[in-house]
């Protein structure tokens, strides 16, 4: 008690234990984590895993059945109106009145606000790259557009606490990119940032922690180091199978624990990556040849993932 | 109030945004009163007769200059044959017929003989019972003051057309504010529809992740239907009053009491709806379906009297009733169906309760 109490005062974020089920369906079932001030915490899974769930209850947008959650130092259930006046949403769908304008819909968001917190609309336009699109109804903007504008609108009030969910899904790779340097700018200026993502690699480039979730429970949390290192002590040495030396010859090598052909790939599992490639070119030198395409690749949080729940994340 | 205001306007520009619902709310009461307005405009109302003329005297003379002096017809003159090819073929309304002898029989009585009465024959077309009840009525008054002055009698007895109201109440004036009442009753059902697309596209459910209240939202959206059903009210009313010479002769501050309490009840009636569709989609069935009997279950259109009783009992809990006869009282003076308080107290009644049903069950997302 004393331990999560003390860990409450400094958590920006603080989830204790939630649940809530639809009907016999049990959306989330028994999450906790916590979020430090000036961090980018990431919920990473499938779609239905309770992301969406769980964040729009730290918002304040459902109650949950059970457990206790606190932002900025105050439960959800007793001060929502004081929580949401400091804190920006962008949620999944970006929800927006189609025939006003992106300055308009900026400005028409600053009023909820006390004019203390009120960013000027030329600013967000600024700094989300909409500056063009000011006087252009919201129901002709493209893909990226509405999603930076959904962003510019949870910066309004000039937050503490930023929420995105799944902010890139759907983004072709440029308009990605220009996201994720947003979410790191944000980060700069000492704003805490709750993610959900279901793609790895923007749980890897941006999160400093995450949480898995599946089925609506957290399966695991932590650094992106610490979620592979905590399974995946072993390296995998990859290199071109054509002409590759004899399985039992590799199986020989320092280091080596398994051997697996992956399609036209030989993947060598080493506890001593020196070692083993060191034998290993000593092995094809002696042959006149060398490995082709000679990789060396750490575990994956997709091998986090299939690992934890036996599926693949995409599936 | 500043929030309240900022996001009435932003729904405001929303909807002016909006062309299809724009013409909907605003354009299509317009049509409605122009079009009934024409239809209704009783007063100056002619008929087309054609004028056979067999006797060719100067009594048929007379007679047909009393036929066109005194009546609301248009003759036109012709052999039977003639006249009847016109009345096929839709140029004229009716038929008279002036037979020979007319001239004669007319010198006999004035000689102090009794001849036989001369028959004037009228020809109407009995599947247009209205046109046809109206030519044989101006036909008999007609012929039966002729026979009155043309055999010397003086009148003893004379009827005097008027009606119970101070001011004379035409049909344009009984439909105008039925037609604003209509008018009202509609834009209210539909308040549903933006607030069930708001919540659709999620607008609802993002606007609650920021502080705004909800009786700010609750607000601003009916703030939103009384602008509309002010520029509603005052573009029929600017149209029947200036086009239509409808004469407005009630109290302007118990005019616009019974509007908004109008518009008020029946946008809480759109919130109900509003409460139990899912999707834009059954919110625009539903309010769809919900209009019809409002509407005409109501005495909006017709007198109530004319109604077979068992739909006169529904029609006596139809809101609209209640709207239209107190718009009608209170504008034009018409003959109350109920006594205002009670228009009040029903209008009030239908809004309290639908409140509650929506604020039970209405959801958010």
């Amino acid at each position: 008690m004393s331990l999560l109490g003390r860990a409450r005062d400094d958590a920006v974020i603080a989830v204790d234990d939630v649940r809530k089920a639809y009907g016999d369906v049990r959306a989330v079932d028994g999450v906790s984590f916590q979020v430090a001030k000036g961090e980018i915490f990431g919920l990473l899974g499938p779609n239905g895993a309770g992301k969406t769930t769980t964040m729009e209850m730290i918002e304040g947008l459902h109650a949950p059945d059970s457990g206790e959650i606190h932002v900025l130092g105050m439960d959800v259930r007793k001060f929502a109106t004081q929580i949401k006046s400091r804190v920006g949403v962008q949620l999944q769908t970006a929800a927006l009145y189609p025939q006003l304008t992106v300055a308009e819909l900026l400005a028409l968001f600053g009023t909820f606000y006390a004019p203390s917190r009120r960013q000027p609309v030329e600013r967000l336009l600024d700094d989300l790259e909409l500056g063009e699109k000011r006087d252009a109804q919201t129901k002709n903007l493209s893909g990226g557009q509405r999603q930076r504008l959904s962003v510019a609108l949870a910066l309004v009030n000039d937050p503490e606490v930023v929420f995105l969910d799944e902010p890139t899904t759907g983004l072709d790779p440029a308009a990605r990119q220009g996201l994720w340097s947003v979410v790191r700018r944000l980060k700069g200026e000492g704003r805490t940032i709750l993610m959900t993502t279901h793609y790895m690699e923007e749980a890897e480039a941006l999160c400093d922690r995450l949480a898995i979730m599946d089925h609506g429970r957290i399966l695991d949390s932590g650094t992106v180091d610490d979620l592979i290192g905590r399974r995946f002590r072993e390296r995998g040495v990859h290199f071109g199978r054509a002409g590759a030396p004899d399985e039992e010859k590799l199986r020989a090598l320092p280091g080596v624990s398994r051997v697996a052909y992956e399609e036209d790939e030989v993947v060598l599992y080493t506890s001593d990556v020196p070692s083993t490639i060191g034998a290993l070119l000593g092995l094809t030198g002696r042959a006149r040849t060398e490995p082709a395409d000679l990789m060396i690749r750490r575990a994956s949080l997709e091998d986090v993932f299939l690992e934890l729940t036996g599926r693949a994340l995409r599936d | 109030m500043r929030m309240l205001a900022a996001l009435s306007v932003a729904n405001l520009k929303s909807f002016t945004r909006d062309r299809a619902a724009l013409f909907w709310t605003l354009a299509f009461p317009v049509v409605f009163v122009i079009l009934f307005g024409t239809i209704f405009s009783g007063g100056d109302a002619r008929y087309g007769l054609a004028w056979v003329d067999q006797d060719g005297s100067q009594t048929s003379t007379a007679l047909r200059s009393a036929f066109a002096a005194n009546a609301p017809v248009e003759l036109t003159d012709g052999t039977l044959e003639e006249s009847k090819a016109r009345m096929l073929s839709g140029d004229v309304d009716g038929i008279v017929v002036i037979p020979r002898g007319l001239q004669a029989v007319i010198d006999a009585a004035q000689a102090g003989q009794h001849p036989d009465p001369v028959e004037v024959t009228v020809i109407t077309d009995p599947s247009r019972s209205n046109t046809a009840l109206a030519i044989q009525q101006i036909a008999t008054g007609l012929v039966m003051a002729s026979n009155l002055r043309l055999s010397g009698a003086s009148p003893l007895l004379t009827v005097l057309s008027d009606s119970l109201q101070t001011n004379q109440l035409n049909s344009v004036s009984f439909f105008v504010p039925s037609i604003l009442a209509m008018a009202l009753m509609q834009l209210g059902v539909f308040a549903s529809i933006p607030l069930v697309q708001q919540r659709e596209k999620l607008i609802l459910k993002r606007l609650n992740a920021t502080p705004l209240p909800r009786w700010v939202l609750v607000g601003s959206n009916v703030a939103v239907r009384l602008v509309i059903a002010a520029v509603q009210t005052a573009l029929i009313l600017g149209i029947g009053v200036v086009l239509l010479h409808v004469e407005v002769v009630g109290n302007p501050i118990a005019i616009a009491g019974f509007v908004i309490l109008g518009a008020l009840a029946f946008t809480s009636i759109g919130y109900v709806i509003a409460s139990f569709a899912r999707t834009e989609e059954a919110a625009n069935g539903i309010t769809s379906v919900v209009q019809f009997p409002l509407m005409f279950l109501s005495g909006i259109f017709f007198p109530l009297e004319i109604l077979p009783s068992w739909l006169k009992s529904i029609a006596t809990f139809m809101p609209l009733t209640y709207l239209g006869d107190a718009l009608r009282q209170t504008m034009v003076g018409g003959t109350p169906f109920v006594p205002l308080w009670v228009d009040f107290a029903v209008l009030a009644g239908w809004l309290v309760v639908t409140l509650g049903i929506s604020a039970r069950f209405f959801r958010w997302q």
